[in-house]
């Protein structure tokens, strides 16, 4: 998955650094300008294909496509960052926890993790919607706690296997200390798959999220562009779906590339080691 | 002779036969097998304590259970498992005389004495779509004669109770204590067209074989298979004419089942959107309930959330398309926000320079229940009351969670869709009751007049009182009638010129799928 954009990005830190700064500046201003952009509302123009007037269409109630990419962008890339974050704190906490706690301790977390994906995640949200009902932040938790397990599946081998590593023992023999090791053996080893299970948080809570307006635990109005995506849905059968499923799909694409880039950047640009730089191939 | 040889003749000579092979076997006997498809899927088991509690569950168990009376095309109460009845004077004595004909699909017949069991076990164990309360006793006099004695005079007795109320054959339920949890082969012996020969509950599939000996004419399909399929699957297998029936499809897409080759009917479901209130909460106050009717655009909602597969309902309950519906033209409560923030100022509403409402200085944010179906209608309410000042916290649900919030009354406003179909009796069910598509109303005026109507002696005092309750009902307001949407059935040759009941089937079912469409 690297390596594909490897040539590409010779002067990998610069994109990334600017595919950083572009997606926080686009959420900001997204916050701000939300205010000042034309409301999202509905009017009998339903369907509408793309025109002068509405640049890429209406949906299913009249609602401008183009507006809702827009208004969509910011609580997206929020909502699935710092989602995504949080579930992978945990799962790399998990994980460390079962990789330096002994067989006991490693146990525990795997039957933990077990249960946690023995049991369908909607049959959790289904349970917590008739108990509770979150808001904003709280959405963020849920999604959070229903995602985190799938990564220790991945992080826990991976990380297992950099720590039983020939450098790792060397590293140590010759006096380095544990955070010298972590920081230059064994972070850089595992970081492209640190960035593909982030990248893979983000597309489950920008897709998990729109499910939730179903479940009751939001309201059906919050915009993002999974919930635009899981409207275009019913739309298959027209032509509508390219002017409704398309824009926020492409979005949302574009929006996982520029992760890439930037998990990408960070290892070339030497971000992870400080000195020297290292290669995944 | 050398001809016969000849590739391209033989194979036009093959074809030939093939072809007359295939119309001997589509012209032998009654057509074979009839497949409808139902989107949604599993209704439960087809008997009637384990049903699936709504219209669709109850009108598959009509098609293996017969009621004591059934219904003409056009709508009329004609003979089913009663051939004939008389009611008395006074109202209060009713006498039932069984076709002896009919025989349960296990071979035995039906007597007096299974009808006679049927009111005495309903009157233990309550079957949510026939209310047995009123039968003070149910008398065997003989082999086929029943005689029903009544608490208080039943003006739905013929259009409610015994053309709801599947009959039970008494030797297989006499002895089940807890019929709900009763889902052995034996509990699905009815009297009616088809037996339910297989039920897939997780594929959402029945299997359902003519009843030979059935007392009432022959069933017209040897095998009718109910599938679950999404519309879209449903209308390309409709064009392989791989199946017969789209029970309920789309509105917006009856010009694609047309060009599939499907036949349509169309008509009002009165199967109205309502926007109920939480009448033990803050909108115990009438005013209120005006206010709120005042600031939603009907018409913009309907030509923005269901463009031309709806109509604007009428406010008095029933629908146009109902027999009892009143000639009197019911308040529309026509889009007037000024008329809406007076009302809101008069009950100490407040509105500040923000232009959202408050109450003692506390934003009003009011809580809005709706069921998947109506997203579209709630999210555009939702707009209209926003756009007025009110801020809404919409919340779509299953429907378990949905009755679980009503009954902590956790709520301001619901939005939900229910019959106004049926005998007029269903009031007592839909505006009175306790369900999650009931307005859970219990005004006293609104009630008496329900009572009364139920007790009426004739038909023109019973529509007497019905009027006078549509307008009450329009005035009180229990619940804002929004919506009356289309309901459409496609259909292939197979069956002619469907027609939904008027009226609703029996229960007040919208549907075009009565079972006398099944039997010829």
């Amino acid at each position: 998955m690297l390596g594909y954009w490897s040539p590409v990005t010779q002067s990998a830190g610069f994109v990334s650094k600017g595919a950083l700064a572009a997606s926080v500046i686009l959420m900001m201003a997204g916050f701000t300008l939300s205010e000042s952009l034309p409301a999202y509302k509905t009017s009998p123009d339903v369907l509408h294909p793309p025109s002068a007037e509405y640049w890429l269409g209406t949906n299913g109630i009249g609602q401008d496509v183009f507006i809702g990419l827009v208004r969509a962008a910011p609580i997206t890339i929020f909502l699935a960052l710092v989602t995504a974050t949080v579930a992978l704190a945990l799962a790399l906490a998990a994980s460390s926890l079962a990789a330096f706690g002994g067989p006991a301790v490693r146990g525990a977390v795997l039957r933990v993790v077990d249960v946690l994906q023995v049991i369908p995640s909607i049959l959790l949200l289904l349970l917590l919607a008739a108990w509770i009902q979150p808001g904003f932040l709280g959405l963020v938790v849920l999604l959070a706690l229903t995602g985190w397990h799938e990564d220790v599946r991945v992080a826990l081998p991976i990380l297992l296997r950099e720590l039983t590593r020939e450098n790792v023992h060397f590293a140590r023999r010759m006096g380095a200390s544990r955070t010298y090791c972590l920081r230059h053996h064994i972070l850089p080893a595992i970081w492209p798959a640190i960035v593909g299970l982030f990248l893979q948080n983000v597309r489950q809570a920008a897709l998990k999220s729109a499910g939730f307006g179903f479940l009751g635990l939001t309201d059906p109005r919050l915009l993002t562009w999974g919930s635009m995506m899981q409207d275009a849905m019913e739309h298959l059968y027209t032509d509508a779906w390219a002017w409704l499923l398309l824009p926020p799909a492409g979005a949302l694409s574009l929006f996982l590339i520029g992760i890439l880039i930037i998990g990408e950047g960070y290892s070339q640009s030497g971000g992870l080691t400080g000195k020297e730089q290292y290669d995944p191939g | 002779m050398h001809l016969f040889h000849h590739p391209l003749v033989r194979v036009v000579a093959a074809t030939l036969a093939a072809l007359l092979l295939t119309l001997a076997a589509a012209t032998a006997g009654p057509v074979g097998q009839l497949v409808i498809t139902d989107a949604r899927g599993d209704r439960g088991m087809l008997a009637p304590y384990i049903h699936g509690k709504n219209g669709i569950g109850y009108l598959y168990t009509t098609y293996v259970f017969d009621s004591l009376l059934s219904q003409k095309k056009d709508g009329d109460v004609t003979p089913a498992l009663a051939k004939r009845w008389t009611i008395s004077r006074n109202g209060l004595i009713c006498d039932i005389y069984i076709d002896l004909r009919a025989h349960w699909h296990d071979g035995e017949p039906v007597t007096a004495e299974d009808a006679a069991f049927t009111f005495s076990y309903m009157q233990e164990h309550p079957y949510v779509f026939a209310d047995v309360r009123n039968v003070k006793e149910a008398k065997v006099l003989s082999h086929d004669h029943l005689r029903l004695q009544l608490k208080k005079p039943d003006a739905g007795l013929l259009t409610g109770m015994l053309l709801s109320m599947p009959v039970l054959p008494k030797h297989v339920y006499a002895d089940v204590a807890e019929p709900q949890r009763f889902a052995e082969p034996e509990a699905v012996i009815g009297s009616g067209p088809y037996k339910l020969a297989d039920y897939n509950k997780a594929q959402g599939r029945y299997v359902l074989e003519a009843n030979a000996d059935y007392y009432l004419g022959t069933p017209k399909f040897k095998r009718i298979a109910i599938v679950k399929m999404a519309t879209d699957a449903a209308l390309r297998a409709a064009k392989a004419d791989e199946i017969d029936i789209i029970s309920y499809l789309p509105p917006e897409r009856l010009e694609q089942a047309k060009e599939s080759g499907l036949n349509v009917v169309k008509a009002f479901s009165n199967h109205s959107v309502r926007l109920g209130f939480n009448h033990a909460g803050r909108f115990g106050s009438k005013d209120l309930r005006h206010a709120i009717a005042y600031a939603i655009n009907r018409p913009a909602l309907i030509s923005t959330a269901y463009q031309d597969t709806a109509d604007v309902a009428d406010t008095g309950f029933f629908q146009e398309a109902s027999p009892w519906h009143s000639d009197d033209v019911h308040p529309p409560y026509a889009f007037s926000p000024r008329k809406a923030a007076d009302l809101l100022t008069a009950q100490g509403w407040a509105r500040a320079e923000d232009q959202l409402w408050y109450i003692d200085g506390e934003q009003v944010v009011l809580r809005v229940l709706a069921s998947k179906r109506e997203t579209k209608a709630a999210k555009v309410l939702a707009e209209q009351l926003e756009t007025f000042g009110i801020k809404l916290d919409v919340r779509i649900m299953e429907r378990a969670a949905l009755q679980d919030s009503l009954s902590e009354g956790n709520y301001d406003l619901a939005l939900y869709a229910s019959s106004t179909l049926g005998d007029p009796n269903g009031i007592l069910r839909r505006v009175f009751g306790k369900k999650w598509a009931s307005d859970r109303y219990s005004g006293k005026k609104l009630r008496a007049l329900a009572d009364a109507q139920s007790v009426a002696t004739s038909r023109q005092q019973r529509q007497d009182i019905l009027n006078e309750f549509q307008e009450v009902y329009s005035q009180e307001l229990p619940a804002y009638a929004i919506a009356n949407p289309y309901m459409v059935t496609a259909y292939n040759d197979k069956l002619s010129s469907l027609e939904f009941m008027p009226g609703g089937v029996a229960i007040g079912v919208p549907s075009a799928l009565h079972k006398s469409y099944l039997v010829d």
